[in-house]
Order: structure tokens, then C-alpha cells, then sequence
């Protein structure tokens, strides 16, 4: 029995001793109302180190953001950056463990999609404040996706919309360039591409294929069967998913039949991904998920790649955005936080390195301040993507239940495009769905 | 005295207890912290709705919604499925395969256990590259000998079709899992007696007399081994889903695994999650006893 106990404490010990080991080391520092970038007197000298996960944005491996560390570091040699670099396929999912073990960074590069998230379920410090500062130089749109409606969660670096991409040698040899409108804005209508799909077939090309195989680019079959015939993915409040409507079952239904005729092709087993890569090795003629990043991810010098809007009925497009962002993480360390939104202002907001950063995202600016600088002056295409901001969609990125409408949404594709579910059943199973994710 | 009489010393006794016993501590106390700790957290988690943010306990609600809800009924069904075709199939072929390489010189044997093993110590990702590849609708090597042999017109989607798709994973997870059982059983099947086998022979026994009679008899807890790592590796089966079809088409490849990571890792629905863990944890503690028993514990006699 003696033995036991002593092998007992010896065993209680341990796990004590592990414990305490594994326990984060939290900063003592109180908590207190300082103003971000205000140095409180006497702390001056005060040390602060902050952690940084950032999404790839700035390109791959490309450095820059060890350089926009070393030139804040020489305004704020008070605060140490660390800097770690997560991917897209794993880093959600790194986040979510470091959310739930309590070692979240303190700065994360993102979008609202998931920050919003954060926000909302308490995880985030708020920037109200700083946001405040610069609301008068941003537009309605932007702030409303830094926002769950309550508090700013994110604070906006750049955006950009995501639109197609089309093969211009192959619509050409199909006689598919007729349906085109490569002037101006570049609109173009839904029989226009009804028409394009079809001369293409004809012409022994694929078209284009609806890819439904995850969530990955899902934004871009959205917006192609929101746009055909003007179908609100939301309603104005964004308080309930609307896709159901007679305008969404009309686009589904003539998808439907597209790819029964075999003008369009249906891809259960692809992503953007794959989707992308089809396109860029021209076995495709178009892409449904062009944006900024992928124009360079997925560029070819074999052909032309050509950014058209997606088509609609009544040629005026609406146009998904894709926002950049930082936020912060309540790790209640209030010298962190303010740390943090440090960092985050000199990132958006310094002269020198805001548009630099801007520049560096390969999107537009968010701040009529930038704006007036003409950073993608002699940029033809920039030019024209900035055109297209006043296309820009309601944003619905920000709404409860988004993730699980995000898993409905390829799904109810797969019945209906492949499986040949009636498209009226399958959008009013995936709004009831995604709706009861909202209610919780 | 006696070296027996020392052994039996109580003083003796304890001494080597409490050498065991801080021997095993290490062990011990990892496997409390990060398998016994995990698991008591995730059934009390399981009680709750915890989510990203808070949680409250809610008793046994997980449970009821988990057998109402369809996605995972038809992932439970899936991943059974792939269990009952997988865990057979591998243990025959590796058997198979191994009772024919074992025989064979040294250097033949050398070569065939590095092939099969070849697909285990390949990562994942590189794997599902490759099989995603052969399989692709439209630039796949399957698809280019179909098509160029007439037997089809255009592009089959393997991955895309709900009556393929878990075929497709299966084969996958049949070549990644064979290489470990295979070496198993070549060393198992070494270690058989030879002057049984040997006087069986004499005796004018068949080769499938020898086979079942001596061998199979030998190899017992080989086999309970490799069928109870299978099954658990097959119930787990998540990586090959994750990369290749992301459970679709229409869930018709979602496994229990893949739809708790959806549910904890994209709906942050961790109470929901961890009572899908519990359930599976359950059915796979239920199918290895059952193979406990069938197998008689891997006795040899």
C-alpha cells in the first residue's frame, strides 16, 4: 500500500511539474486603456513582442514582409515582430487549434470571411478606435466588412473583385469572341454567354467546367449563378440567405441544362484549384474563379488570358470582393494589443509603406487617400479592375452561418449539376440549411 | 543462498517492483497526459455544445442529433464499408503476397518488401498527386487508356461519380496500407518452426496442409495484429478524403473522420465533434473486440 502511495505522489508530481510546464507564460502586465501608438510616461524603454501569422498575400517567400518588419522596427524599435507564414490549406486549421489552446498571435493578415468569425465569438480586441480614426477616408462597403454591425474587427489593407478569366485564342477560333464585349467595362450578358458556351462545344473545346468538388473558389460559382439572372445570394439586411428565389432557380435550371447539352462541363472532383489549372493548361476556355492573385498564380504566356465580368441578364454585373485585412487577438495583454494595432496602422496607413503594402497585395486600395495617389497609373488592367468597384455584390462574407453555407453551397451544386436533383428542391434545402446555421 | 531463494526475498521483491514501476512512469505519464487526459476531455466535451468562444453542458443532446443527422448516418456508413471491404482484402493479399515472397532468396524478397512498402513511407500528399492524376476526368492515365481502347467516349469522372468515388479511395487506401502487413507476415512466416514444416513434408503432407496446419496456426497473432491495425486505420481513414474528394460527390465519400473535422475544424462545432469521436471510438473498440474473439486472442494453440 505504501509503495503505491509513494508511486502515487511520485505520478502527481509529474503531471504538476508538466503542467505548470505547459502553461502559456502570460505577461503581467495590467491591462490598462492606453491609446495605440501613445507612450505612456515612464514606459518607454518597455519591451513589448508581438506574434504575426499572415496568410501568403504578399506572394510566396517573396521577403517583404521581413522588410516591412525591419522598417517599422526603425520607428517602433519597442516592439518586436515575430513573423510566421501559414498556408491556405493548413493554416485555418492551425488557427483554430491555436484559437482553442490559447496561443493565438496577436496580429493575423486575413479576410473577413474568418476574422468576422473570431470577432464574433469573442476572440478579437476590438478596433474601434483606430478604425475610427480613418472611417472618414474609407467607403460605406468597406467598413461594413470589418464589421459584424457591432464593433470593427479588421482593418482593411486592400481589395480587389473576383471575376472570369477567358482563353481569347480559343473564343477566336470558335467564333466565340462575337459574344464578347472587350470594350470599356467589358460587360457582357447571359445570352451572350449562353452563346459563347455553345460555339465553343461546337468547336470541340471545353467551355467551361463548374467546379463543386469543396469549398475551394466557391465564391466564383456563386457569383456565376447569382449574376445570370440577378439571384441575391442575401437578402439587404443580411439576415437570411435568399438563392431559392425564382431568379436563382432560373440559373440553376439553365446550368442544368448547359451542361446536359454538353456546352458547359460539371467537375464534382475539382476545386478552383484544379479548375485553375485546367484553365492555364488551355483545356478549358474560361475560368470562373479569376482574380488578382490567381492572374499571377496561374498566368500563361501561351495565350491570352482575358479578365471579363461574369455575365448577366441585364448587362450590369455584380461582382464578389475579396477584402484584405488585419486583425488583433485578445490574448489580454493589453501592451500586446496596443503593440498590435501599432503595427497594423503602420502596415495600412503609413505614407511610405501603406502603399507599398497596397502595391505588394496586388489589389486596390481601400483609402480615398491612396486612391489619389494613382498607384497602378499606366496599368491597364488594374485600371480596368478599378472600373469595376462599383460592380461590387452586397457583402455577405460577414453573415452568420457563412461557413456552412459555404458547405451547402457546393453540395447543392453536386445534386443538382451531376446528380440531376430539381433545382428548385435542392436551392430550398440548401437556403433552409444554411438559414438554420444562422439561428444557431 | 540460492539464486531463486534471493528472487523470492520480499525486500528483493519490492525493490524490483519500484524499478518497474519507474521504468514505466515515463510511458506512463505520457500516455495519461496525451491519450487518457484527450479522451476523458473529449466525452466530457462531448456533453456540451462547445464552440469557438463557449459552450454549455447539454447533456446527451449531441448524441440524439448525431443518429438524426444523414450526413452522418451515410458517413458512418461509408466509413463501415470501407472497414469490411478494406480490412479482409488487405489481410488476404498481404498474406498472399507474403507467403510468396518469403521463399524467395534473400535479395528477391529485399526488392518486393521495398516496393509494396514504398506507397507507406511515400507522404500523403504526394500520393493523392498521383492517384488524383490517373483519375483525372480529363488528363488522367485511366481515362487516356479507356478512351484510346474505344471502351469509352469522353472522360469518366472516377473521384466525380457517387457509384466510383469510394471505390476509388478504397483502392487507395489498399496500396497504402499493405506494406506494413506484408512485412509482418515475411517475418512471421520466418519464424515458423522449420523442423515442423520439415517433418510434415516427410510425412507427405500438402503444401496447403502445411499451410493451414502449421503455419496459420503460427501466425495467429501476426494476423490479429495486422486486422486490428487495419481496422483502426481504415475507421480513421482521413488524409486520402481530405485531399482527394473532400467527402463529396454529395457525401458519398465522407467517413466519420472526415465529416468530425469538418464539424470541429470549419463549423467549430467541437461538442458535435467530440461526440462523433466517442461514437467511433466505441464502434471501433466494439469491431476489435469482436476480432479479440473470433481470433481467440490471437492464441496459437
Amino acid at each position: 500500500m505504501r509503495l503505491k502511495k509513494v508511486l502515487a505522489l511520485l505520478l502527481a508530481l509529474a503531471m504538476v511539474f508538466a503542467l505548470a510546464s505547459c502553461t502559456v507564460e502570460q505577461n503581467p502586465t495590467p491591462t490598462g486603456g492606453n491609446d495605440p501608438g501613445e507612450t505612456t510616461p515612464g514606459t518607454e524603454t518597455q519591451q513589448v513582442s508581438i506574434e504575426w501569422w499572415a496568410f501568403p498575400t504578399f506572394g510566396n517567400a517573396t521577403g517583404y514582409e521581413e522588410e516591412l518588419i525591419a522598417a517599422f522596427n526603425e520607428v517602433h524599435p519597442e516592439i518586436e515582430v515575430n513573423l510566421t507564414i501559414i498556408d491556405f490549406t493548413s493554416g485555418p486549421q492551425t488557427l483554430t487549434a491555436a484559437i482553442e489552446a490559447d496561443t493565438a498571435p496577436d496580429v493575423l493578415f486575413d479576410a473577413p470571411g474568418r476574422i468576422i468569425e473570431y470577432g464574433k465569438a469573442g476572440e478579437l480586441a476590438d478596433l474601434n478606435d483606430i478604425i475610427g480614426e480613418a472611417s472618414g477616408d474609407m467607403s460605406e462597403a468597406v467598413l461594413s466588412a470589418c464589421s459584424d454591425g457591432t464593433d470593427y474587427w479588421m482593418y482593411p489593407l486592400s481589395s480587389a473583385p473576383f471575376y472570369m478569366g477567358i482563353n481569347l485564342e480559343m473564343f477566336e477560333a470558335a467564333g466565340a469572341d462575337q459574344y464578347l464585349n472587350l470594350e470599356g467595362d467589358r460587360a457582357w450578358t447571359t445570352e451572350d454567354f449562353q452563346n459563347a458556351c455553345k460555339a465553343l462545344a461546337d468547336a470541340g473545346y471545353t467551355p467551361g467546367i463548374v467546379y463543386c468538388g469543396g469549398q475551394g473558389g466557391d465564391q466564383g460559382t456563386r457569383a456565376l449563378v447569382s449574376n445570370l439572372y440577378g439571384a441575391a445570394i442575401a437578402n439587404e439586411d443580411m439576415s437570411a440567405y435568399t438563392m431559392n428565389s425564382p431568379e436563382g432557380v432560373q440559373a440553376m435550371t439553365l446550368l442544368q441544362e448547359m451542361v446536359d447539352a454538353g456546352y458547359l462541363d460539371v467537375a464534382t472532383d475539382m476545386q478552383a484549384a484544379q479548375e485553375l489549372e485546367m484553365f492555364q493548361t488551355e483545356n478549358c476556355a474560361m475560368t470562373f474563379c479569376w482574380g488578382t492573385s490567381n492572374a499571377i498564380s496561374y498566368h500563361s504566356d501561351d495565350f491570352t488570358q482575358v479578365s471579363v465580368p461574369f455575365p448577366s441578364d441585364d448587362g450590369v454585373p455584380e461582382l464578389e470582393t475579396l477584402y484584405n485585412g488585419f486583425c488583433v487577438f485578445d490574448n489580454g495583454d493589453q501592451a500586446k494589443i496596443d503593440a498590435a494595432k501599432t503595427f497594423i496602422q503602420f502596415i495600412c496607413t503609413d505614407d511610405e509603406w501603406g502603399p507599398k503594402s497596397v502595391l505588394q497585395s496586388g489589389a486596390l486600395p481601400v483609402t480615398g487617400t491612396f486612391e489619389a495617389l494613382d498607384l497602378y497609373a499606366g496599368d491597364e488592367e488594374m485600371q480596368l479592375l478599378s472600373s469595376w468597384t462599383q460592380y461590387y455584390a452586397p457583402y455577405y462574407n460577414t453573415m452568420d452561418g457563412f461557413t456552412t453555407m459555404r458547405t451547402e453551397w457546393w453540395n447543392m451544386l453536386q445534386r443538382v449539376l451531376a446528380n440531376g436533383g430539381d433545382p428548385q428542391t435542392e436551392l430550398d434545402t440548401y437556403v433552409t440549411n444554411s438559414n438554420a446555421a444562422i439561428t444557431g | 543462498m540460492s539464486k531463486q531463494a534471493m528472487s523470492q526475498s520480499p525486500v528483493l521483491r519490492r525493490r524490483e517492483t519500484v524499478v518497474s514501476y519507474l521504468f514505466l512512469l515515463p510511458a506512463l505519464f505520457f500516455f495519461v497526459c496525451f491519450v487518457v487526459t484527450p479522451m476523458a476531455m473529449g466525452v466530457v466535451t462531448s456533453l456540451t455544445d462547445s464552440h469557438m468562444g463557449g459552450g454549455s453542458f447539454v447533456g446527451l443532446k449531441n448524441y440524439v442529433e448525431l443518429f438524426q443527422d444523414p450526413v452522418f448516418l451515410k458517413s458512418m456508413v461509408n466509413t463501415v464499408i470501407i472497414v469490411v471491404v478494406s480490412v479482409p482484402v488487405v489481410t488476404v493479399f498481404s498474406l498472399w503476397v507474403g507467403s510468396a515472397i518469403y521463399e524467395m532468396r534473400a535479395s528477391a524478397r529485399s526488392f518486393f518488401r521495398c516496393v509494396f512498402y514504398l506507397p507507406v513511407v511515400t507522404g500523403s500528399v504526394a500520393v493523392v498527386v498521383v492517384w488524383r492524376w490517373m483519375f483525372h476526368t480529363y488528363n488522367g492515365l485511366f481515362n487516356h487508356l479507356l478512351t484510346g481502347a474505344g471502351i469509352l467516349d469522353r472522360g469518366f469522372s472516377f473521384l466525380g461519380d457517387p457509384r466510383t468515388a469510394l471505390a476509388c479511395v478504397i483502392l487507395i487506401l489498399f496500396t497504402t496500407s499493405i506494406g506494413q502487413p506484408i512485412v509482418l507476415y515475411v517475418a512471421a512466416l520466418g519464424n515458423v518452426d522449420s523442423s515442423m514444416v520439415e517433418a510434415a513434408e516427410v510425412d507427405g503432407a500438402t503444401r496447403m496442409q502445411i499451410f493451414w496446419r502449421i503455419k496459420w496456426p503460427a501466425i495467429t497473432p501476426t494476423t490479429l495484429y495486422v486486422v486490428v491495425i487495419t481496422t483502426i486505420n481504415s475507421f480513421q481513414c482521413f488524409a486520402l478524403i481530405q485531399l482527394l474528394t473532400s467527402g463529396g460527390p454529395n457525401y458519398a465519400t465522407s467517413t466519420v473522420m472526415y465529416y468530425l473535422y469538418e464539424t470541429a475544424f470549419r463549423q467549430y462545432q467541437y461538442g458535435y465533434a467530440d461526440a462523433m469521436g466517442v461514437v467511433l471510438a466505441i464502434v471501433i473498440a466494439l469491431f476489435s473486440a469482436l476480432q479479440f474473439k473470433v481470433m481467440n486472442g490471437g492464441a496459437t494453440e
